[in-house]
């Protein structure tokens, strides 16, 4: 438990940093973003509890706003992926199920789980901030574009750095 | 209430996240101008709707003093046309000839129906049923046959929502008729009176009278000059001894204003961009 304790604070910092200090000045073609500090709040075990889950998501939220100048746009998707993340955890179980001290990772779980579980939950979260961005449903089509190519480009990053920096944990 | 508490606590997920997303939607409504104007144009809009039809009911029991009303400004209209058209010279009838330039028109008027109004507030603000489809902008100025009401703030398709005279955020360039001396009408939100505003920065030389009008000056590019705002109820100096405590005694009542002129000001944009390019530090 510890040693995930340990990984999480790890990733949390990292990514924070990462994400509002480098990967704010990468857009792809003017549609593709990276949001990149979602796999931390991926990361979060199931076991954490919904209020807790939320506060952190809020928070993850909030710092990047404060960066991204767009006061309480992320938090609001963040606070919403984290309250359908649960469900959606146990819709998508694998046929083991969860093990009590492993991360949602690649690392426990593998590759094919990971996609059927983290893209839905980034792309509600890009299409959310799109949305909420563009204040109305004007720019609908170029709203969701972006949140395709944004998630798509979120997730390659995320699997690129588990396969990376994660290795698997000793049984 | 125990059978509350038990609800509440069954779903305390769900009202959790419930109090965070309005936390993170009054953050993003308050902090981001763009999300604000579209959270406002598309509230306004709404509201406006609901308010128009809750207007069409009520308008009928106001109808005989609108009638009244309008009759009166009929008759007035008449007396100005009588007085514009005919001017005598040498005993002989002449005419003002309207030229075929759009020069001689400088202030347009569109008509609107005020739809929702307040005038308990600290600071009020009204809404009509004409925008931008009419030709409403933000900036314009509305005035009643009585004098001026207030200034459009917001626009949307058909409502444009205003600033009330009664706001103590909107200050009006005003003149004293009889001295020609220029002043500041505010209303004074505390007060909450809201027939009475204040007349500010007229110095104790200066000789005013109870009773004395109160126009607007030809200071601003929103009014036309010498539209009635109302009339001097009571002097006395104020606590510092430096200026005039002068209450006016507004000419409109906000309380029944049911109709309304928009006044376009056709040189607004040269009017300002005149002041914009003469800066104050602007020293050659």
């Amino acid at each position: 438990m510890s040693r995930n304790l340990i990984i999480l604070t790890f990733t949390a910092i990292v990514l924070m940093l990462f994400q509002v200090l480098i990967l704010k000045y990468f857009v792809l073609f003017g549609v593709g973003f990276c949001f990149l500090y979602l796999m931390f709040l991926l990361f979060l075990p199931l076991e954490i509890g919904f209020a807790s889950a939320m506060v952190i998501g809020l928070i993850a939220g909030l710092i990047v706003d404060l960066f991204y100048n767009t006061l309480g746009i992320h938090a609001f998707a963040c606070v919403l992926i984290m309250f359908l993340r649960p469900y959606w955890m146990k819709w998508s179980k694998p046929r083991s199920g969860y093990e009590v001290n492993d991360l949602p990772m690649i690392t426990n779980y593998g590759l094919g789980w990971f996609v059927i579980y983290a893209l839905p939950l980034i792309f509600i979260h890009t299409l959310t901030v799109f949305l909420i961005e563009s204040g109305g449903n004007q720019l609908m089509g170029l709203s969701i574009l972006k949140s395709i190519v944004t998630t798509l480009i979120s997730l390659v990053f995320m699997i690129a750095i588990q396969y990376l920096f994660y290795s698997k944990a000793k049984r | 209430m125990g059978q509350l508490f038990s609800f509440l606590y069954k779903y305390r997920a769900f009202f959790t996240f419930l109090t965070l997303e309005l936390l993170c939607i009054w953050m993003i409504v308050r902090n981001n101008n763009y999300q604000r104007a579209a959270y406002f144009s598309a509230a306004s809009g709404f509201v406006g709707n609901v308010n128009e039809r809750t207007n069409n009911i009520s308008d009928y029991f106001s109808l005989k003093k609108v009638n009244s009303d309008l009759a009166e400004e009929n008759a007035m209209l008449r007396t100005l046309l009588l007085r514009a058209t005919e001017t005598p010279i040498d005993s002989l009838k002449a005419f003002d000839i309207d030229t075929d330039t759009t020069d001689a028109i400088h202030y347009k008027l569109i008509a609107a129906e005020i739809v929702d109004n307040s005038i308990r507030l600290s600071h009020n603000f009204f809404k009509i049923n004409k925008g931008s489809k009419d030709g409403i902008k933000p900036g314009m100025g509305v005035i009643s046959q009585k004098g001026v009401v207030g200034k459009i703030r917001t626009v949307t398709k058909n409502y444009s929502s205003g600033i009330s005279l009664l706001n103590s955020r909107n200050q009006v360039s005003a003149k004293l008729k009889n001295s020609n001396r220029t002043a500041t009408i505010q209303w004074d939100g505390d007060g909450r009176n809201p027939r009475i505003a204040k007349l500010l920065y007229i110095t104790r030389e200066d000789d005013v009278n109870v009773g004395d009008t109160v126009v607007t000056s030809s200071f601003n590019a929103v009014y036309p000059k010498d539209i009635m705002i109302g009339t001097v109820a009571s002097v006395k100096p104020d606590q510092n001894q430096r200026d005039l405590e002068i209450e006016v005694a507004l000419s409109v009542d906000f309380g029944t204003l049911a109709y309304v002129y928009v006044i376009e000001n056709i040189y607004k944009n040269e009017e300002d961009s005149v002041s914009i390019n003469n800066p104050i530090d602007f020293n050659e």
